[in-house]
């Protein structure tokens, strides 16, 4: 067995030629520290330009077929890649991009030419996609679709789409296109009634508005340092008579649910963590917990509290311990395919996991920081409010499948009862 | 070459033969005896034990093991825990051995180490007192000096698998300090030594071992006079991943149990792992087992390649204790009825979980232990 992580020869190579290129391309004003919280507009075009320098590079979506705009490197690159970004604190891609589970699902269910149409813009950074699946009434019951995307009956080759979708997006609007998910019939029975496009954004009859919630975007992306994918509000999106061409339909009318368990078997899995090849693999460090433990070490105020109190001294103790085991996970999923193993429960293990100590930790920061941890004050507050941000965060379980819905499917990668 | 969870093929086939051996050999009528006897082994078995190397399995080549790394140990107690199989291999073939290598004399260790290996001196902790703890200032007893001698009063408590031994090793306050304790080989034989195993379906082979007046000369003393802390807490430490290994395929076996279990048994015309309470309580086991597994192996990880670090063994030892105790509650939650009975092999892990569950220190010594390293 081997725990460390350390790049190997040609990883070493390639980290120098990436350090060398992120100094020249990377606008300083993105480079930490600065608040992850507050991406002005200006920063987030900064953002989309990185991800077209990226793209253009094959480097935004390293693993990815070259001939679509991927860079067809293998896991040991793509770690280095993820590895360097996070050392700079940005995310790969560093933004919210549905375009990662878009990707795979494309390549798992579009035809050859829609892929060659399709993929090139996503993964060379010039569009960005919003996944929209979730409704008012369609949240864990992903199936119970009411936005209807059905054929116009005068153009043939268009479908008109009318519903809603709530609680998706990222930071700014627009994005440039939607993995959409729709109900394409009415009398079709439960599952074979659905239909997923990969449509534009800017059709006629689209309105985008921001979501008034308290939690800043997912514990994902305030928890890890690589995850900084600027999050930002969710939003509502609504379709009146939208016409959407057929060409942007994956699969046939009716095979949206078979689509959808390609994206949510990306979805409920690891997707934020590359596959080793033969060199380090790419974990990604949770700075919600390091900032905590350090807070706890070397805050006179925290330490005194904790001296004060034993209780506050276990809630620390079980932050590292959960640290530890989440970064044990990670491990062991990046480790498993040079195992030669398969274990379909890893991936969505560690999610659940993730959310929990997520959750417990908004618990802890409050018990043990007290009310510095509740302020984003520049004075009283703390590491420039990232745990306000986090108290606020790690109530929100639910994105990404919530737990009751994560112990399914991992019910049923271990064929219990089965 | 780097991040891997692979074992070599020696430890495949060694995890291979322990499976084999405990299949073949040990029935179940067998291991409910074995639980039930005082010593927790039969000649029979602890022949075969000794024949396949195993007490030798962390004694270096030269003193008569085949001395390899602490992750191999690991490995082969994972596939004892699965049983369990009781019986003293931890606590001599392991603890017993790291004592005399990190305190014995060069002498000492050409002497004992061999007849570790070989099984035929079977040494066992006998530490704890009745104000129980691991810390130094726990052990409360002295041994007094008396003509040349060193004369023993006292009780030392909760010593688990004392009545398998043929010595054991007693950690004794003969000096002034918070530290000055040195250790003692006590022939289980002596004069004044006795033994009385503890009641208690849970406690397992846990035994009060009194001490009236027992004359230990002064070639009894492992080590140096008042310098045997450090060397103990050095050789518990390094043993601990590998007890830590021990309860992974406990908890790994309770798993298997319940899972097998939700497939088969059938209520309300249907398996009983369709129902989603259900579906939970076994994933717990996973999570907890998991998090169990992977915290010791990289501490016996780091055992073998970079030598001792504390902050590794306290955390696999707080994480492993608590989920052999966690999974085998769950487990009779999921299998319960039958799972309560004396037969059920369910029951030899639980009282496992919970015998073990406070030796080399409970969670909260060692999450305490954490908290100092965390807070420095």
């Amino acid at each position: 067995m081997n725990f460390s992580n350390e790049y190997n020869v040609e990883q070493k190579e390639f980290a120098k030629e990436v350090r060398t290129w992120l100094e020249k391309n990377v606008p300083k004003d993105l480079v930490k520290p600065r608040s992850i919280f507050k991406v002005s507009r200006e920063q987030w075009e900064m953002r989309r330009d990185l991800c077209r320098k990226l793209g253009q590079k094959g480097w935004l979506y390293p693993m990815y077929p070259s001939e679509y705009g991927g860079g067809g490197l293998g896991g040991d690159k793509s770690a280095v890649l993820n590895n360097e970004m996070a050392e700079i604190g940005l995310s790969l891609p560093p933004l919210y991009d549905s375009g990662k589970l878009a990707a795979p699902t494309l390549l798992a269910c579009a035809t050859d030419e829609q892929k060659r149409r399709l993929l090139p813009p996503m993964l060379k950074g010039e569009a960005v996609t919003w996944q929209l699946f979730t409704e008012p009434e369609a949240g864990t019951d992903e199936a119970n679709q009411q936005t209807n995307a059905l054929r116009s009956v005068k153009e043939k080759d268009y479908f008109i789409v009318n519903g809603s979708k709530i609680f998706v997006g990222g930071l700014y609007a627009p994005p440039d296109q939607f993995l959409l998910l729709t109900r394409s019939s009415l009398e079709a029975p439960r599952h074979q009634n659905l239909a997923m496009f990969l449509a534009p954004a800017n059709l006629p009859g689209v309105q985008i508005y921001p979501l008034d919630l308290f939690p800043d975007g997912t514990l994902g992306q305030v928890c890890y340092q690589s995850s900084d994918s600027a999050p930002g509000v969710k939003h509502s999106v609504f379709f009146e008579d939208v016409k959407i061409h057929e060409s942007y339909l994956i699969g046939g009318d009716y095979d949206g649910w078979k689509v959808t368990t390609a994206t949510l078997t990306v979805e409920h899995g690891d997707k934020d963590t590359d596959r080793a090849g033969t060199g380090a693999a790419f974990i990604p460090r949770n700075h919600l917990v390091e900032k905590f433990l350090e807070q706890c070490k070397n805050n006179p105020g925290i330490k005194s509290r904790l001296l004060q109190n034993p209780q506050l001294q276990t809630d620390m103790v079980e932050a590292y311990i959960a640290g530890q085991i989440e970064r044990l996970f990670y491990m062991r999923n990046a480790a498993l395919p040079r195992a030669g193993k398969r274990a379909a429960y890893a991936g969505p293990q560690t999610a659940l996991f993730t959310k929990m100590l997520g959750l417990n930790m908004s618990a802890y920061l409050t018990r043990v920081l007290g009310p510095q941890a509740l302020t984003s004050d520049d004075e009283w507050g703390l590491e420039g409010g990232l745990f306000e941000v986090c108290e606020r965060s790690g109530l929100c379980i639910a994105p990404g499948g919530t737990p009751e819905a994560l112990k399914i499917v991992i019910s049923r990668a271990l064929r219990i009862g089965r | 070459m780097s991040l891997d969870i692979r074992l070599t093929e020696s430890e495949e086939i060694l995890k291979t033969a322990a499976f084999n051996f405990m299949k073949r050999d040990i029935s179940k009528e067998t291991l409910m005896a074995l639980h039930d006897s005082e010593t927790g082994f039969n000649e029979d078995i602890w022949r075969k034990v000794v024949d396949m190397g195993w007490l030798g399995i962390v004694t270096p080549e030269e003193y008569g093991g085949t001395g390899y790394p602490m992750t191999t140990a690991g490995v082969l107690f994972e596939a004892l825990g699965a049983a369990p199989l009781p019986g003293p291999y931890f606590s001599s073939g392991i603890l017993g051995s790291l004592i005399i290598q990190e305190a014995g004399t060069a002498e000492q260790k050409k002497v004992l180490l061999p007849q570790v290996a070989e099984g035929t001196m079977v040494l066992v902790l006998a530490m704890t007192e009745a104000e129980y703890g691991w810390e130094s200032g726990a052990i409360k007893t002295r041994a007094e000096k008396k003509n040349g001698d060193f004369i023993l009063k006292g009780i030392k408590l909760f010593v688990h698998d004392a009545q398998a031994a043929t010595h054991f090793i007693v950690p004794l306050r003969t000096g002034p300090d918070s530290d000055s304790v040195s250790l003692f080989l006590v022939d289980k034989k002596t004069d004044g030594v006795s033994i009385r195993q503890l009641p208690g379906y849970l406690i397992g082979r846990t035994f009060e071992v009194k001490f009236n007046s027992v004359k230990l000369p002064q070639s009894s003393l492992l080590g140096e006079k008042d310098k045997g802390w450090s060397p103990l807490t050095r050789a518990i430490q390094k043993s601990i991943p590998v007890l830590c290994a021990y309860k992974v395929g406990g908890c790994q076996a309770v798993f298997n149990m319940a899972v097998e279990y939700s497939r088969v048994r059938i209520q309300f015309s249907q398996a009983i792992g369709r129902f989603q309470r259900v579906q939970e309580t076994i994933i717990e086991i996973i999570n907890q087992t998991d998090a169990a597994r992977w915290t010791t192996y990289e501490a016996l990880w780091k055992l073998d390649t970079q030598g001792l670090v504390p902050e590794s063994v306290h955390l696999a030892k707080a994480v492993a204790s608590e989920a052999y105790f966690q999974a085998c509650n769950l487990g009779h939650r999921a299998i319960s009825g039958i799972s309560y009975s004396m037969e059920h092999p369910l029951s030899l892990h639980t009282r496992a979980s919970r015998y073990l569950y406070n030796y080399l220190g409970e969670p909260t010594y060692h999450k305490q232990q954490l908290a100092k390293i965390l807070s420095s």
